[in-house]
């Protein structure tokens, strides 16, 4: 008897004994994975790979986000201009231009040597070094001894405004008086501090590819780099030394995933919480289901990102009569509503709502056709030349928002046509003018000097402006030094750019706030701050 | 035999040599500077310029080329452009997760495809028949990432019995038994688009076989179905299969782009992904000759096997 003729008459048993396999499998490793979650290991999902854990060169957010866990700046900032002592116990200054800071004793870096204000002025002098591959240089430049790009002359080892007065103190010098916030914010906060007896034996010109940058061992933070499995995932563990008090969690795990799988991570149990701000969008789509969710903490909150729609500034036809007519055109709330589901803001400038010099008096232009054809016919456009408008894929609704924009266009006669490139080509057509219109997003910076944006030569000056006025009124605010008088100017300069129109502002969108119920700590409204307080994050049993 | 494997072992150095070069050019004329990923709302026009230099970006194509090959030689991969960090080591962490899911998708494929192929044949037209190539259709026709997707919300979240991704509970990477239930969704996925594949191969294969004359003097010989099914009909069969094998073979390097994304398994296919959106070069170079490579030896293998399996195919000296 063949082995068919068997299987088809014992067809019941066969089958049966195939099932009872399959069930036990599924039930007996289905439990295995859940016993699994404990509560002294962390599982955070993020949307971007860091790129490396360089504490002085993040091109992208999640790099920034991810060497917060190893280093600590000189001052937390739990809200926008709130400083708190981190390595730093306190900041001060009586004339806003020589400013005294002393550094906690008890710090010490993970190999046990004390961290002291030799390592602050080697971190300084390595940023302003023109040799050291770095993105920290326009957070110093405020400082004297460096030039206006925040680089030291050549042949010059040290940064004249920044003098150790003893292991302890250290003191620096600004070019002019300054706003102390401006101060705290740059030097206090964005400066990870690095350790001058490992870092001193790099050589300046390869820092980038050195271990210290790609696998650092001598950290500050309150957890130590363990491992990274490149866009997979980062294990750190806790720096059980750490000065500020013992990390209550043991490990922690960021792993990287798209939006999609941030959801099903976070409703399964795979992850506990999502970073946020730019670097782990929840889709929108999937929002409410998450609210549902009684295990779960979810929040929208306003973020330091917006959307923009970029006419090319440098060419004479796209004046502003046309740049106006072109952000009227644009039904922005329809986008916010049916797209964004409400989670998001229109916004007027690129100033978005979480900004602290945000000016709400400042509104956006409003929708209005018959106002945009009025306009494109005072610019003198010749309306029978195509423009064509560069998408970049990866964003969907951003995608998506292009064919409403389109539309709104063509309604006042601007014959468009779309064209997606992916993101390198459109931002390799930006930087070099080579386009009519983009759709673009910025993240943006928490201090509101945006000079980068509009100054000609600024390296995010996508938009190709060329406008004397706002150079000069930008310029001038970001070295202002009474608080007032800045927020002051920079509702000047709100006031001017949504009469220019240098850029259309689509909206800003929300960053979701999700994380599981049993997590104490986790992500602040105030996202560049939220890490202050990691080495007091817990997971309770549920 | 041994000179012809040899022989086509060295014609495959100058094709390397053209596919690298071709690359190259290819990966550079996309438009998009790698440097353009560095550029941060702080950063300065000099900074970047200092990236440029960095990356060896302010040489010319050739000057790079001739460095990118000088170093391949010595065994030196380059740095990645987007962390720095050795591409060797890079690739050595992707193949590994992409060689147990390919590996183990293929091995469950075949296994499950060619008995159910030659089932089919040998019950042609039958309902169980029909039932084999409906569920073939089905499979060919149903998108992995829609299959991955589904697969995912039921088993995953709704009734929580797999992991939604990843290739082990982080932390755990030991427990045996959470990695088979890592491996089980994506295999799932893969294993049916394979299989269906191969499924149609076979029964087309074993149908031509069962209609040939020494199957009939073999039956009327009075040999078993067993005798006949693997002396006579499975060995003639392995021609078309061993085809299919070697175009699936060189797959498990390239990996499944699709299905290593949703299953978020770290594995080459999501790594291309990656590089290709951030113009990573040297990422990228080393794929493509990788990839190459495996394509060249498939076909070698594929070749090899057909005179092993049928003598009646000879390569001349």
């Amino acid at each position: 008897m063949g082995l068919l003729s068997w299987m088809r008459s014992k067809k019941l048993l066969v089958v049966g004994a195939a099932l009872m396999v399959g069930v036990s499998l599924l039930s007996g490793c289905g439990k295995g994975d859940k016993k699994t979650a404990n509560t002294d290991t962390l599982y955070i999902g993020m949307a971007n790979a860091p790129e490396f854990f360089n504490p002085i060169l993040h091109p992208g957010i999640a790099g920034k986000f991810a060497v917060r866990f190893m280093y600590d700046t000189l001052l937390g900032q739990p809200e926008p201009n709130k400083f708190v002592p981190k390595l730093a116990d306190s900041f001060e200054t009586k004339d806003n231009q020589n400013f005294t800071v002393k550094l906690n004793p008890k710090a010490k870096w993970t190999d046990g040597k004390p961290i002291t204000a030799d390592d602050v002025a080697f971190t300084l002098n390595l940023i302003a070094n023109p040799k050291v591959e770095n993105s920290k240089r326009s957070y110093i430049k405020m400082l004297e001894g460096v030039d206006a790009n925040g680089k030291l002359a050549e042949g010059v080892k040290t940064i004249s405004g920044v003098v150790v007065k003893d292991a302890h103190t250290i003191t620096f010098k600004t070019k002019t008086p300054i706003d102390p916030n401006y101060v705290k914010g740059f030097l206090g906060f964005e400066i990870y501090i690095v350790p001058k007896h490992v870092w001193e034996k790099i050589d300046p010109a390869n820092v980038t590819s050195s271990e210290a940058a790609t696998k650092p061992s001598v950290t500050s933070g309150p957890f130590k780099f363990v491992t990274y499995k490149t866009n997979d995932h980062v294990e750190y563990a806790a720096n059980d030394d750490y000065y500020l008090g013992k990390p209550k969690l043991k490990k922690i795990f960021i792993r990287i995933m798209n939006g999609t799988n941030l959801v099903t991570e976070l409703k399964s149990g795979g992850i506990q919480m999502v970073a946020g701000g730019g670097i782990g969008i929840v889709p929108v789509k999937d929002l409410a289901m998450l609210q549902q969710d009684k295990n779960l903490y979810v929040k929208a909150a306003p973020a330091f990102i917006g959307q923009y729609l970029d006419v090319n500034n440098s060419n004479p036809e796209f004046n502003v009569k046309f740049r106006q007519a072109v952000t009227t055109a644009i039904n922005r709330q329809q986008i916010v509503d049916q797209l964004y589901k409400g989670a998001a803001r229109l916004v007027p400038t690129i100033y978005v709502p979480a900004s602290s010099v945000y000016d709400k008096t400042v509104t956006p232009l409003p929708y209005d056709t018959e106002k945009a054809k009025k306009l494109l016919a005072e610019s003198g456009f010749d309306t029978s030349k195509e423009i064509v408008l560069n998408v970049p894929l990866g964003n969907v609704l951003r995608e998506q928002s292009a064919d409403l924009i389109q539309q709104d266009l063509k309604a006042i006669g601007l014959n468009v046509k779309q064209e997606k490139v992916d993101f390198p080509t459109l931002l390799a057509k930006a930087r070099k003018g080579d386009y009519q219109m983009i759709l673009i997003g910025y993240g943006l910076l928490v201090d509101p000097d945006y000079s980068n944006y509009f100054v000609p030569g600024g390296s995010n000056n996508y938009a190709h402006t060329n406008d004397p006025k706002v150079t000069d009124m930008m310029l001038k605010a970001a070295t202002m030094t009474n608080p007032d008088e800045r927020k002051a100017a920079y509702s000047e300069i709100q006031k001017y750019m949504k009469e220019q129109q240098f850029i259309t502002s689509l909206y800003s969108p929300d960053f979701i706030i999700a994380q599981s119920k049993n997590l104490k700590g986790g992500i602040k409204e105030f996202w560049d701050g939220s890490l202050v307080d990691l080495h007091e994050w817990s997971l309770e049993s549920k | 035999m041994g000179v012809y494997v040899l022989r086509r072992l060295v014609i495959s150095i100058p094709v390397l040599f053209l596919i690298s070069v071709g690359a190259f050019i290819l990966v550079h004329l996309t438009p998009g500077d790698p440097a353009d990923m560095y550029i941060t709302p702080d950063m300065t026009q000099a900074d970047i310029e200092l990236t440029r230099i960095s990356l060896g970006l302010d040489k010319s194509w050739v000057i790079q080329y001739f460095e990118w090959i000088k170093n391949f030689f010595s065994g030196n991969l380059g740095f990645s452009f987007t962390n720095r960090q050795p591409v060797g080591e890079i690739i050595m962490q992707r193949l590994n997760p992409t060689l147990i899911l390919m590996g183990v998708s293929l091995v469950v494929a075949y296994l499950s495809a060619i008995p159910l192929g030659i089932i089919s044949a040998l019950k042609k037209n039958s309902v169980l028949d029909r039932f084999i190539i409906g569920w073939t259709f089905f499979n060919v026709s149903f998108p992995p990432f829609f299959l991955g997707l589904a697969l995912i919300y039921v088993l995953a979240v709704q009734l929580g019995l797999f992991p939604t991704g990843g290739m082990v509970r982080l932390g755990q990477e030991n427990d045996i038994a959470s990695r088979i239930m890592h491996l089980t969704l994506p295999v799932i996925v893969m294993a049916s688009q394979f299989s269906a594949n191969m499924i149609r191969y076979v029964r087309a294969s074993v149908l031509d076989v069962l209609e040939q004359n020494y199957i009939r003097t073999a039956v009327s010989k009075g040999l078993t179905e067993w005798q006949i099914l693997f002396s006579h009909v499975f060995r003639n069969s392995l021609i078309p299969i061993v085809t299919v094998i070697g175009t699936d073979l060189p797959k498990i390097i390239g990996g499944a782009v699709i299905t290593e994304q949703i299953f978020q398994w770290p594995g080459i296919g999501s790594l291309t992904v990656a590089a290709i959106n951030s113009r990573d070069y040297p990422i990228l170079m080393t794929i493509v000759i990788l990839s190459a490579i495996a394509v060249l030896c498939a076909n070698l293998l594929v070749d090899v096997l057909y005179a092993v399996i049928d003598p009646r195919i000879r390569y001349e000296k």
